[in-house]
């Protein structure tokens, strides 16, 4: 094995292709119906805020998409980007597991969001579109997308999220830096930002107005277009630049990931990763091979928390949907087809984890920032909060390893680094994040209250 | 303020620390749907919630399942159309 820490590849061996994962799975994707007309949709419901080859792309079939050249050149400002192996995180944790990492750091944004923020902006330039409007909430996808739109002279506009707007104002910073338009929603620019200014003036803002907000600025505007950061099929497609370039760089190592483990919120930085290796997985290649999807425990999404039960459909394919009762009897209906599961989470990862080639597990935020303080203090890297989730599951998988003997080759998918979170940091070592042992009484109540399946 | 309302989490969703004030006015004056979860861990929130909403309230904030996001844009795409014709 080679002793090295750093693996890189030359500018060249950029992938010419984004990888397709629609192409390789064994079931396709179920269609979206048009929630007015029942039937799927088209290209033209789409086409108020996607650019055409944007909208082939998400519903695309075809294995490889040729990246344009122009987006191979800005790609080169920060890619290929590195593969690192741990091991220094490896000799703390006195593993023998072999732990490496494909760092998306590097980006001038600090994140992987550039990879589809470029292509995206390149897109719509090339129908001819003059602005492109988005939202954002802690500031990373609305700086990305500022990246961008620099790159090639793009109007952007970004609706954060008021309370992170005045929580962030160095996200704000960055994106007007890049010559974005940043903007707190609600904001007086469109009329679902007015409307609730007019209920509420001092209203903190939320996701779902900032992309309501968004939306109508592209659809009010001919010149103006939306894009999105996470979920689409086409984000994850843009993605796979770095599982490709990850797959190449342990060929030459001649290796291969017994684990691959990411964070997922979105999903977006994950997928990207793991989408090439899957493939593998898919076509029966590496049978053997993990994928473990981290998410937060908050914000369960694949992970089912302790209220989850089974309604079981006859076929046996309905998921555990976590459901909420009221309490004093009332059960509310089950809710069929995953649907719990398709929230704010890319359908991709959801339908593979429903086939079952990937695995998910959850987190709780203290360990997580433990373990990025870990990696800190090894590997140098101050995390994303989002990616200290991977690290957590890293370092319990390396751990497992030292208890079996086993030597098995982990790769992390780090997200970026967390500069522009340096709160959360702080909250965390000044003692403000505590743990909480869940009240066995309340447990018991809980369980008392779930359905008799 | 209510009971709760002071005490502060880290939102994975906003990437930013919000008060509870906050998590239970998140969506248009409701709460927002990932609240238990974030804070069934520091007290009682599902009890306390089921005394503050109604079961209208609830089934709209808990138990709807979620559109995939596609269907989401094409909905908020049909809404501000609309609004396109109905000025201010």
């Amino acid at each position: 094995m080679d002793k090295r820490t750093k693996f890189t590849l030359s500018e060249e061996e950029i992938p010419r292709y984004w990888y397709n994962i629609q192409a390789d799975l064994p079931e396709p994707l179920p269609p979206v119906l048009h929630p007015g007309t029942g039937n799927p949709i088209t290209p033209d419901d789409l086409a108020p805020l996607f650019p055409m080859e944007l909208i082939k792309q998400e519903v695309s079939t075809e294995r490889w998409i040729e990246i344009p050249e122009e987006v191979r050149d800005i790609y080169k400002l920060w890619r290929p980007t590195t593969l690192y192996r741990a091991h220094r995180l490896e000799k703390f944790l006195d593993t023998p597991a072999k732990i490496f990492y494909k760092y998306e750091g590097s980006s001038p944004p600090g994140s992987h969001k550039p990879n589809t923020a470029v292509a995206q902006a390149y897109y719509n330039k090339m129908e001819g579109i003059k602005r492109i409007a988005t939202e954002t909430g802690a500031g990373q996808w609305g700086s990305a997308l500022s990246f961008g739109g620099a790159c090639f002279d793009l109007e952007i506009k970004v609706y954060m999220v008021r309370i992170s707007y005045d929580q962030k104002p160095y996200r704000r910073v960055m994106m007007e830096t890049w010559g974005a338009k940043c903007v707190p929603s609600p904001s007086n620019e469109t009329k679902a930002g007015r409307d609730m200014l007019a209920k509420d003036p001092d209203c903190p803002g939320s996701l779902g107005l900032a992309i309501s907000e968004a939306v109508e600025d592209a659809v009010s505007r001919d010149d103006t277009h939306y894009a999105l950061g996470s979920v689409l099929n086409h984000v994850m497609l843009h993605q796979t630049v770095n599982g490709l370039e990850a797959k190449k760089l342990m060929e030459k190592l001649d290796v291969y990931p017994d684990i691959i483990i990411g964070c997922i919120g979105g999903g977006s930085n994950f997928a990207g990763l793991f989408f090439p290796f899957v493939k593998d997985k898919i076509d029966g290649t590496k049978p053997d091979l993990r994928i473990i999807n981290v998410e937060p425990a908050s914000c369960p999404t694949l992970t089912k928390g302790p209220y989850a039960y089974d309604f079981g459909d006859a076929a046996g394919l309905t998921p555990l949907i976590k459901m909420y009762t009221l309490g004093h009897g009332f059960i509310p209906p089950p809710v069929h087809a995953g649907g719990l599961r398709y929230h704010g989470m890319a359908p991709l990862i959801c339908h593979l984890y429903r086939l079952g080639f990937v695995e998910a597990r959850a987190e709780h935020q203290l360990a997580t920032f433990q373990a990025g303080i870990t990696f800190a203090r090894t590997e140098g890297i101050i995390s994303a909060p989002e990616a200290n989730h991977a690290i957590k599951a890293v370092i319990d998988e390396a751990l497992k390893c030292k208890e079996s003997g086993e030597s098995k080759t982990i790769l992390l998918a780090h997200s970026g680094h967390g500069h522009v979170d340096m709160a959360a940091y702080d909250a965390y070592l000044s003692g403000k994040l505590h743990d909480y042992e869940y009240p066995r009484e309340m447990v018991e109540e809980a369980l008392a209250q779930l359905p008799k399946v | 303020m209510e009971k709760y309302d002071h005490l502060e989490i880290r939102c994975p969703r906003l990437g930013g620390e919000v008060t509870f004030f906050y998590c239970r006015r998140e969506r248009n004056n409701l709460p927002c749907p990932h609240i238990i979860d974030c804070w069934e861990m520091y007290f009682p929130v599902e009890k306390y919630l089921s005394s503050k909403l109604s079961r209208e309230e609830w089934d709209r904030c808990f138990n709807q399942a979620p559109k995939n996001k596609v269907m989401t844009l094409i909905e908020l795409i049909e809404a501000a159309k609309n609004q396109k014709q109905v000025p201010d």
